[in-house]
């Protein structure tokens, strides 16, 4: 099995045979070559990980290809054709994209929209046309209707949840759907996203929209995740612009070496179901070989895991053994208060998978922040 | 002084008065899908009163640029510098053309919308109107449907890809505005008819199709044939009636929300209202047959002989999709839409007359 960054993957000179890979789609993945966008980032690094180093990683025959930004530029087309045409992957799992936390996307919602919709555009429209089997793209809780009922679930990026009663036979129905390759319950929004991040809340939602319309109109099973706030190593640890957990992690780092308070923005209230990067990394490879449905799939921690801001907070007090203030500054912006997920349809699939706990995964990442400051990106 | 100058077949500038400044002087409006339906009912009503001394308006056609293209839509703004913008181009289509290809209906609209907002936003333009549908609001909603309501809830299943292109229209002008302040805003027609439609009957909407259709069984001495049960319900704009409350929407409307541009709720008709005004229209003295759709559908003979036919592929579409026109009565009490039979009369006697040149 080979893993390559991939400024190091030299020009594979075998012919390629795309329908090899279409009759395994549904069997024992042999010749499998993963593209992975977005490949030296948070996700891309944990799924690295996993993939070199854990049993359900890897397998005989397999090449992992990691795609940074150097490598090429996923907001051109050209570019982006380039990069299939010198790896000829079977699959990719799209993770690339242009993010940030709460307070970057309230500047940029703009920037936010095209860039993503350029990306994903042409990372789902050149797959395609390069026969890629299948692509794994990479949704988020955040893209959510604003005003909805909790928990939220994977049919209510588009309509009204099902009832309690007939939770298990609106899933029924709606496989039955898919599989008969209608789309009648194709529904993309319960109601618009939170106002601070539109931009990029509509650019993901519209991954889903082509994921549906290219099984409609080819039937390429291409389909997405959804995951909660994912933290870990090689995060963005950018305090202006960087997710929370990250953004805590860096302050917290700050306030203890330069002996202030810590400085929480917001009050500490909202709710949040965190995953640790290499769980993720562990069910994306999972869902790019055994999940076929094109409806996208939501991982998480149960609701029962969800915590406040402020537990975050204690979390990474308690890893870092800060003994300073803290102190809630109130005047910011606290994002949206709740987006609580169910990962009912995860549980249904893998019933016994375990997630780190919270305090461990924590530990490590600042563990890894602390050593690995230097090179960090801040 | 009006001065009309023919590029190509398709492509007009007309240039009222003597001034061509770009930025402080009159508008340049560049109109894009200028040679179609709505562009070229703009054309006319400018021609014929609308348009001012000193203004510019170019109406670009296809040809002479793919808009789906970005380095093509960016050398007609260089070429052209227009202050303001009518962005009507779009790949467009009836309800079978539609669901048969919703990737391609997303993706070619995406692109050209965007390439026209983004380089409308470089090149300092200083207002977009664009043109959406009521076509792309939720299928699942109260009725009458309002400006407010457009993304609460996923669109039909028939036309998903095109409604979810057209929505991001009003996605970027809000996004737009946040970033930059600028008041690049839409309106949302109901079913637009008239000269110069695309007459095609596979692709074509519901109007152009019987009128086609009408036309055809009338010659030919046949029946005329219509598919879906009758039952659906529309409000029809007659082209030149949106064409003039596009300049108006140019010249006076600042919002960024959308605004609905349509007959009130009371001139709702239904499929069969339409066949029988353009019936009408053309002096039409043959049989009528229906198709209704599907066999779960209830069974009412919607034929006007005693003969019927089932063909469960033809789609009835969303069932009624009434709109509210209640903000454009706030702001234009007094305006007055051409009686629909005699807008369908005008459009049946203009493809009698030019049947040959007629999109088909």
């Amino acid at each position: 099995m080979k893993i390559c960054p991939a400024s190091e993957v030299t020009f594979l000179d075998k012919d390629f045979d795309n329908s090899d890979a279409r009759e395994q789609m549904d069997g024992p993945v042999g010749a499998m070559r993963v593209l992975v966008t977005g490949g030296s980032g948070l996700v891309g690094r944990a799924i690295e990980r996993v993939v070199k180093e854990e049993e359900e990683g890897g397998r005989e025959g397999e090449e992992w290809i990691f795609l940074s930004s150097k490598d090429a530029n996923l907001m051109s087309a050209e570019e982006t054709r380039s990069v299939f045409q010198k790896h000829r992957p079977t699959h990719v799992i799209h993770l690339a994209a242009m993010v940030g936390g709460l307070f970057r996307n309230m500047r940029q919602n703009l920037d936010f929209w095209r860039n993503n919709i350029f990306i994903n555009d042409n990372v789902l429209q050149t797959a395609h046309e390069f026969g890629v089997v299948k692509v794994v793209s990479c949704l988020s809780t955040c893209i959510f209707p604003d005003k909805t009922t909790y928990p939220i679930d994977e049919t209510m990026i588009h309509t009204g949840p099902p009832h309690e009663s007939n939770f298990g036979y609106a899933y029924a129905k709606r496989m039955i759907d898919v599989h008969n390759r209608r789309v009648s319950l194709f529904q993309i929004h319960n109601g618009p996203p939170h106002e601070s991040n539109f931009g990029y809340a509509y650019a993901k939602r519209m991954i889903d929209v082509h994921n549906r319309a290219c099984f409609q109109q080819y039937g390429r099973r291409y389909t997405a995740v959804i995951p909660t706030n994912v933290f870990g190593p090689h995060d963005n640890f950018n305090i202006e612009d960087g997710h929370v957990l990250p953004g805590l992690i860096h302050k917290t780092y700050l306030a203890k070496k330069e002996g202030k308070p810590l400085q929480v923005w917001g009050s500490g209230r909202p709710l949040r179901q965190f995953i640790y990067s290499p769980d993720l990394a562990r069910l994306f490879v999972w869902v790019l070989r055994e999940y076929n449905e094109v409806e996208p799939i939501i991982l998480s921690v149960g609701e029962e895991d969800e915590l406040s801001i402020k537990d975050a907070v204690d979390a990474v007090v308690e890893a870092l053994g800060f003994k300073g203030d803290v102190i809630y500054d109130t005047s910011k912006a606290d994002g949206q208060f709740k987006k609580t997920a169910s990962n009912a349809k995860l549980r249904k699939y893998l019933p016994d998978f375990k997630f780190t706990p919270f305090k461990a995964a924590i530990k490590e990442t600042c563990d890894w922040f602390v050593a690995n400051n230097d090179i960090a990106r801040k | 002084m009006l001065v009309v100058t023919t590029l190509s077949d398709q492509s007009v500038i007309c240039t009222l008065g003597t001034s061509t400044e770009v930025m402080d002087g009159p508008m340049r409006v560049l109109v894009t899908g200028g040679s179609g339906l709505v562009g070229r009912a703009i054309e006319r009503v400018v021609k014929e009163g609308e348009g001012r001394e000193g203004e510019e308006w170019i109406f670009l056609s296809s040809k002479e640029a793919n808009l789906v293209s970005a380095e093509e839509t960016r050398a007609v703004f260089q070429k052209h510098r227009p202050t303001h913008v009518i962005h009507l181009a779009a790949m467009v289509g009836g309800l079978y053309r539609n669901m048969r290809q919703n990737l391609d209906f997303w993706r070619d609209n995406v692109h050209i919308n965007d390439n026209v907002l983004h380089m409308s936003q470089e090149f300092g333009v200083v207002k977009v109107v664009s043109c959406l549908s009521t076509c792309v609001f939720p299928d699942k909603t109260t009725y009458p449907i309002d400006e407010t309501m457009m993304h609460n809830g996923a669109p039909h299943v028939s036309n998903y890809g095109y409604a979810y292109a057209k929505r991001m229209i009003d996605v970027h002008n809000r996004a737009c505005f946040q970033q930059y302040g600028l008041r690049y805003t839409a309106i949302i027609p109901t079913n637009i008819f008239g000269p110069h439609d695309n007459f095609n009957i596979e692709d074509g909407h519901v109007m152009p199709g019987l009128v086609h259709k009408t036309y055809l069984a009338k010659k030919e001495g046949k029946p005329l044939e219509v598919w879906g049960s009758g039952r659906a319900l529309r409000q029809f704009i007659f082209s030149v009636d949106l064409a003039r409350l596009f300049v108006w929407a140019l010249r006076e409307y600042n919002e960024v929300e959308p605004i609905i541009a349509s007959v009130g709720e009371e001139e709702e008709q239904s499929v069969k209202d339409a066949v029988d005004a353009v019936v009408e229209g053309f002096g039409f003295k043959g049989e009528v047959i229906s198709f209704p759709f599907g066999v779960n559908y209830p069974f009412h003979p919607q034929t006007l002989t005693n003969r019927s036919q089932y063909d469960t592929s033809r789609s009835d579409g969303q069932i009624k999709k009434t709109a509210s026109n209640a903000k454009l009565r706030k702001y234009l009490p007094d305006f007055k839409f051409t009686p629909f039979k005699e807008a369908v009369k005008e459009t049946c006697d203009w493809l009698a007359a030019n049947y040959d040149i007629a999109r088909k």
